[in-house]
């Protein structure tokens, strides 16, 4: 089970509303390689891998979820304020006649998420491999964002869960190698 | 209430927590690292030393603390404003 936690992972500092930019940040929110897919895909994957990296799947999972609620602050901060003009104007209209202030998990393109973008193979190196791949995915997505935004303190906090993409997907090679190293002393003998 | 303080005495907590999620990732996959677990069990105790100090004045950050009478006695209720999107 789960305790929240009243403060997030890292800092949120948003000083003005800015909807474009919200909307790029739905990409790591409701896309394809964005925090919901990791948490879920992880979280999944966590009952059908050998108990060695079992805690590697459970504690970066659980670590995706604050990611989530990060971007959540952001979109929402960068929105709170915005007229419909403003949103429209950020391409965000029909977001905001479907939902109006609220959040959606969508992507970028107000691409509803979906779960075809996860996969569970039941086959540990497949999964893991696809979570490597997912880390990297996210860590660019994440330097693309970056790249378009000229806000300093939400690129601060883009810049921390880019560094953890990194991390987490070393650990995922590690996880890797954990098992290679055990499939390969179960046939010396 | 001093508004700065309490964001400087949570961000000491945010801090101290974050070390210890990046150990356990580490020691997870590096079981056999002593320097890293001593690391590991020192990173918690400092995390639930500053948590202990912030939750006394400004309440509990979980429902694993017990609510001071500090913060009971000023108002803190777990369903109070703000919440971490709203600070």
């Amino acid at each position: 089970m789960w305790v929240y936690e009243k403060k997030l992972l890292y800092p949120v500092e948003v000083k003005e509303c800015n909807p474009k930019l919200a909307r790029y940040i739905a990409e790591q929110y409701g896309g394809a390689d964005g925090e919901l897919a990791a948490a879920l895909r992880y979280m999944n994957q966590r009952y059908t891998v050998p108990d060695k990296v079992i805690g590697v799947l459970n504690d970066i999972a659980t670590e995706e979820f604050s990611h989530l609620e990060m971007l959540a602050t952001m979109i929402y901060k960068l929105t709170k304020d915005a007229t419909p003009e403003q949103l429209e104007e950020a391409g965000l209209g029909p977001h905001y006649v479907n939902h109006g202030h609220a959040l959606f998990y969508e992507n970028a393109s107000g691409v509803p998420f979906t779960t075809t973008y996860i996969q569970a193979k039941g086959d540990p190196i497949a999964d893991l491999y696809e979570d490597i791949a997912a880390e990297e995915k996210a860590r660019a997505t994440y330097q693309w964002i970056i790249d378009v935004s000229d806000d300093a303190w939400i690129n601060d906090s883009l810049k921390f869960l880019r560094e953890r993409e990194n991390v987490h997907s070393l650990r995922f090679r590690e996880a890797v190698e954990i098992l290679k190293d055990e499939r390969d002393r179960k046939k010396i003998f | 209430m001093d508004a700065t303080e309490r964001r400087d005495m949570l961000k000491n907590v945010q801090q101290a927590d974050f070390v210890v999620v990046e150990l356990t990732l580490y020691t997870n996959t590096h079981p056999d690292d002593q320097e890293a677990l001593t690391q590991w069990r020192l990173a918690i105790k400092e995390a639930a030393s500053l948590r202990k100090m912030y939750e006394k004045r400004f309440g509990p950050l979980s429902l694993h603390s017990i609510p001071s009478e500090q913060a009971i006695d000023t108002g803190w209720r777990w369903n109070q404003a703000p919440w971490p999107w709203q600070m």
